[in-house]
């Protein structure tokens, strides 16, 4: 174990060198690498295939993982890595509103992965499609490629909202860069440090690469559900191992007719939807012709 | 009640997964490489932060929660799983409490008011002063009142509180001697109690038996979006739908409405007729609970559409007078005629109706501000509820239920520490004019009882009874809650000496002299509040879990001690003698610092809780220290059917003929030597004679002509308010669109597109509404969640102060409009409350 840990540390510093080296010149030796680590990754997760289903009829809409996923991963302002799409459908009196819960669907089949040049984006433990935000280039290929729309990008400095120097009330409020260092935050006053855990910068993210959800990949990998999970307070959101079949997912699987996101484009999605969002029940009738 | 089987395989997996964390985290392949986090030592990661429990109050739901907090610095919040009520469950507005306590715009500092002019327009050019300064002129203010015998324009203006609220809202106010400590209840939901106190003696809000239920009614209630037991009521909500079916009452399509079968999209203010009409088809299709209610003598049912009953032929077991009331007010209150005034289809009116009859008693009829906060409101609110007396589901598995017992007790008494000065000063009237013929508030029974929290605007411009010369306010903003704010922009100019405890310079700030910062509740103060759900109550603590951020104090302990320390210092210790009286249980020992008399007061408040000695049920802890830590108190669970013949009416039983206010109104009539008729003639009621005692239907009083104002404004709250206090943090803005039919980052008010089209009005058009007392200006939506001839707008945006966010421009500029400066002022007089629902006529011009 104790020289495993080395040689992933070692690896890791390479890497980060290989970065800049990228920024600059680009380079196809890192794409070696980054291979390696991907096999190394899904090994250790025992070959976990991690999924989660998110079960519409406990779904309310109330955008608990949308939010609580910002404070978590501290996600600037105008980003999302998780969302609640609605839709309206129907004429007044008939009138239906839908919510579908979004993340990334860390597809089997990632076209983000296929498509990044770098394998910034790459298949981490338990098959999540995970971002290194060191080999990231910027170069907007996997947003491009994602059908999904769950990727985003820092085209400046992250959360300059909160490096102003501007206090509302000079002297009686505090300036947005005060309040953090007063607090000892870092850019943001609520600043979650767990989640540079694994990654340098990934606290934060950088001016000019891509970030996305990781699945909270610094809690599952310790074993703790992601933070959008425990903050469901519909219990909507399931999380569980696809290759367990005794995992509650698996269940539910069997048990519904689970739909997934753009199903035809062959991505396999590993977000499940089950049961309906509004699942009420009307009179039976054969209807009219 | 039952638990939930996924509810706990999350925690016991919860459990096993923090159990196997550390071994999980060293098998992983990826390293910390990082630079403040010092993980490179080679020591396994864990979780380096500690969950500490304390309470939010983004509304009042009053959950129980935890935050995590790392190196003294709050991260993120969730449900606190100890409590029984919120079940380890937060709403998504709880996040946001983050953005709050560490908003930028927060005041950091006591401030004064250098520009001597008042106004909206005028900016108050505050400017940074010491603690010291600050208490030491409000004393001064306060010691002259007491010289000159004039205590009584003292007044106190309390806005969200804790149960700590009597130390600075009750005692400080009598000890000074003024009648004039104002809440803000009566902009709340006052009305939504009136119907369960004069039916069954309850003037409280309920809790609803949802596991056990098999029809809801959520009648102006939206309770997967705003208020009350939000995140119990999203916990169960899944499972409920399994067995529940939810038919909603609502002029707009709600966030509840999108997960129920039925959408009734009443309209407005047509609550009370929909009611009588229900209730009516109950009765003509012998759907009433006879277990409850009872039966005629011969079993045979005799409530026929048109036809007066025999009081005689019918023997009621645990309700008074449901013969009478058939009789005076609903055996002419026909579907079709219910159907005609609330623009609802027959069929739907009497399927709901009967589906909802045949879950008896396991039927739920939830009456929300909605058809109660209106003028003439009470008696809708009394309708509605007059609903679950008839299905039985009052006191009963699957029904309404109230709140359980629990052990917490009062400050000591202040009498003894009134002067002359204080007594006589006490015995003026009010400033909010309860009580008057016009204002019966009739609260529990009894007249000139309940707070008229928008009216006091009027009694300080008036100067009616008496002119207000130093005022202390705390986390109210009247100027942006209550409706008419013009009003108060006017009544606080008028104040000569204001004080603000606020956590943000708000819009009631800016008339202020003096500004107190306040703690932010979650986060930074000694407090406790008691709610319910689940069949459950609790008591949950407010915890400082973290150190405040500046150099602030608590508003209702700190604040007023160290103000009572000044007063003695000048000569006036009556206060600080009263408040030595708050012991500390476990030594006996005064207080002599703020902060001790912080944790003293809250440890006496809730001693039969956490002291094994002084134990008398529910949750029981080893002491003090204990219950701090596990941060909630849980009530046993809940004894159903224990009220039944033994309810707070004057009957003892449900009332559907209300002895209860009869005597309440006689009361009142009494008083001013007249006849109830004339009483609700003056309180502008149509009711006369015997109807004023049933629960019946009042035509809706709308400010406006249909001609000169054609639409009916729908007014709601937002699933991201907490309370009025949330739209500065970015989060609230940029999830704007959670509320249906809303946009992020914008105000927008919702037309159906069928009006839209005739007015000409497109997506996204700068619009401006209009009424009989104010204008507003935001965005328009076109959606089909809207009943044609309404327009519907979220209560929540509209800031010009409060922050950088909130505001287009602080102090100036408003992001989009507020409600309230639509909103006239009027008053559902029974009950005291304002209202806002069912009241404005609006025009919709664009601009
Ligand atoms: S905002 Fe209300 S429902 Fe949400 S966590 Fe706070 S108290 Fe509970």
């Amino acid at each position: 174990m104790e020289s495993l840990e080395h040689k992933n540390k070692t690896q890791l510093s390479e890497k980060k060198i290989s970065r800049r080296n990228l920024l600059k010149a680009g380079g196809a030796g890192v794409a070696v690498l980054a291979g390696a680590t991907t096999v190394s990754a899904k090994n250790k997760s025992k070959g976990k295939r991690l999924a989660m289903v998110i079960d519409l009829q406990h779904c309310t809409g109330c955008g608990g993982c949308a939010i609580s996923c910002k404070s978590e991963n501290n996600v600037q302002r105008g980003n999302r890595w998780a969302k609640v799409e609605t839709t309206t459908v129907g004429k007044f009196p008939n009138v239906g509103f839908k919510s579908l819960p979004t993340l990334c669907n860390h597809c089997e089949n990632a076209p983000c992965v296929k498509g990044c040049p770098t394998k910034a984006m790459h298949k981490g433990y338990g098959d999540i499609t995970m971002h290194s935000p060191e080999k990231c280039i910027g170069c907007r290929t996997c947003i491009a490629m994602c059908p999904y729309g769950v990727i985003s990008i820092h085209i400046q400095e992250t959360h300059p909202h909160w490096r102003s120097d501007d206090a509302l009330i000079k002297g009686c409020t505090s300036s947005p860069k005060e309040m953090t260092e007063k607090v000892k935050g870092n850019v943001i006053p609520n600043y979650n440090p767990a989640r540079e855990e694994f990654r340098e910068g990934s606290g934060l993210h950088y001016k000019g690469i891509v970030e996305k959800c990781t699945l909270c990949d610094h809690r599952v990998t310790k074993g703790l559900l992601p933070h959008c999970v425990i903050s469901c307070p519909c219990n909507a959101r399931i999380m569980g191992d696809l290759n367990d079949p005794d995992s509650h997912i698996s269940k539910l699987l069997v048990k519904y007719s689970p739909r997934r996101l753009k199903e035809h484009l062959g991505t396999e999605p590993k977000v499940f939807y089950v049961r309906e969002f509004n699942p009420s029940a009307t009179k039976s009738t054969k209807g009219t012709v | 009640m039952k638990e939930h089987d996924n509810k706990i395989t999350r925690k016991s997996f919860l459990k096993a997964a923090t159990a196997t964390a550390a071994v999980a985290a060293l098998s992983t392949v990826f390293q910390p490489t990082l630079k403040a986090f010092a993980q490179t030592t080679g020591s396994k990661p864990k979780e380096p932060g500690q969950w500490k429990s304390t309470t939010c109050q983004g509304c009042t739901s009053w959950c129980s929660v935890q935050v995590y907090v790392v190196d003294g610095r709050a991260i993120k919040v969730r449900g606190n799983p100890n409590s029984k009520v919120n079940r380890g469950n937060c709403c998504s507005r709880c996040h946001m409490s983050l953005q709050q306590v560490y908003d930028p715009d927060r005041t950091k500092t006591p401030m004064k008011r250098t520009n001597p002019k008042k106004g909206r327009n005028e900016d108050p050019k505050f400017v940074p002063i010491t603690w010291d300064e600050a208490l030491d002129t409000i004393a001064d203010k306060i010691l002259e009142l007491r010289k000159n015998k004039e205590t009584h324009k003292y007044m106190l203006m309390r806005g969200r509180y804790s149960y700590m609220r009597d130390v600075l809202y009750d005692r400080m106010t009598k000890i000074i001697g003024s009648p004039n400590n104002i809440s803000h209840s009566a902009i709340c939901a006052e009305a939504e109690k009136f119907g369960p106190y004069y039916t069954e003696g309850l003037w409280s809000y309920r809790q609803y038996d949802v596991l056990n239920t098999r029809y809801i009614i959520l009648w102006g209630a939206d309770p997967l979006s705003a208020n009350r037991q939000v995140s119990y009521y999203l916990s169960a909500w899944g499972d409920v739908l399994d067995h529940t079916q939810v038919a909603v009452v609502d002029p707009r399509f709600s966030a509840s409405a999108a997960k129920a079968g039925e959408w009734m999209p009443i309209k407005p203010g047509q609550d009370g007729a929909l009611a009588v009409g229900m209730a009516h088809i109950l009765l003509t299709e012998g759907l009433w609970h006879k277990e409850f209610v009872g039966d005629f003598n011969d079993g045979v049912n005799k409530f026929i559409p048109g036809q007066t009953v025999n009081e005689e032929d019918f023997t009621e077991k645990y309700t008074s007078g449901l013969v009478k009331w058939w009789n005076i007010e609903l055996k002419d209150k026909t579907p079709e005629w219910a159907a005609e005034k609330a623009g609802l289809p027959v069929k739907q009116i009497v399927q709901v109706a009967t589906d909802f009859g045949k879950a008896a008693p396991r039927a739920i009829c939830w009456v929300g501000g909605g058809p109660a906060m209106q003028v003439r409101g009470g008696y809708s609110s009394m309708a509605a509820h007059a609903l679950n007396g008839l299905v039985g589901s009052v006191d009963n598995v699957g029904g309404t239920l109230a709140g359980n017992k629990e052990y917490t007790v009062s400050f000591p008494k202040p009498d003894d520490f009134m002067d002359d000065i204080a007594k006589k000063g006490k015995k003026h009237k009010k400033i909010d004019h309860r009580g008057r013929k016009e204002f019966p508030a009739l609260k529990k029974g009894k007249p000139g009882s309940a707070v008229i929290t928008n009216n006091a605007a009027e009694g300080i411009l008036n100067e009616d009874p008496n002119e207000i010369k130093v005022a202390i306010a705390y986390m109210n903003n009247f100027t942006f809650s209550c409706p008419q704010t013009e009003r108060w922009e006017r009544a606080l100019t008028k104040i000569p000496f204001l004080v603000h405890i606020t956590t943000n310079a708000s819009e009631f700030t800016h008339f202020a002299d003096i500004v107190l910062p306040s703690v932010h509740h979650m986060f930074e103060k000694w407090g406790y509040v008691k709610s319910m759900g689940n069949g459950h109550r609790h008591v949950t603590l407010l915890e400082p879990v973290i150190k405040p951020v500046w150099d602030v104090h608590i508003d209702e302990t700190e604040i007023p001690w160290l103000l009572a320390e000044k007063l003695a210092e000048k000569g006036f210790d009556n206060l600080q003698r009263h408040y030595r009286e708050y012991k500390d249980p476990e030594t006996g020992k005064s207080a002599t610092t703020e902060k001790e008399f912080a944790l003293y007061s809250l440890k006496y408040a809730t001693h039969n809780l956490w002291d094994p000695a002084a134990h008398k049920g529910g949750d029981k802890f080893s002491g003090w220290e204990e219950f701090k830590k596990v941060g909630v108190w849980n009530s046993s669970s809940y004894p159903y059917r224990k009220r039944w013949g033994k309810m707070k009416t004057k009957t003892h039983k449900f009332e559907f003929y209300s002895e209860t206010l009869k005597a309440a109104l006689a009361a009142h009539a009494e008083k001013y030597k007249t006849t109830v008729d004339d009483i609700l003639e003056t309180c502008n009621y149509q009711a006369r004679g015997e109807q004023a005692f049933v629960p019946h239907y009042e035509e809706p009083y709308l400010w406006g002509s249909e001609k000169e104002f054609p639409f009916i404004h729908v007014d709601y709250k937002s699933r991201l308010n907490r309370e009025g206090r949330s739209a500065n943090c970015p989060w609230y803005q940029e999830f704007k669109d959670l509320d249906p039919g809303d946009v992020a980052w914008d105000d927008v008010a919702k037309l159906n597109p069928i009006d839209a089209k005739k007015l000409g009005i497109k997506d996204g058009d700068n619009i401006k509404l209009i009424s009989k007392t104010g204008q507003l200006e935001c965005h328009a939506k076109l959606w089909e969640g809207v009943r044609p001839g309404t327009v519907a707008k979220c209560y929540g945006q509209g800031h010009w102060a409060y922050g950088r966010v909130a505001a287009k421009e602080y102090g100036k500029v408003a992001r989009g409009g507020s409600n309230n400066e639509i909103i006239p002022a009027d008053y559902d007089r029974l009950s005291g409350s304002t209202a806002f629902y069912a009241v404005t006529r609006v025009k919709v011009v664009k601009v």
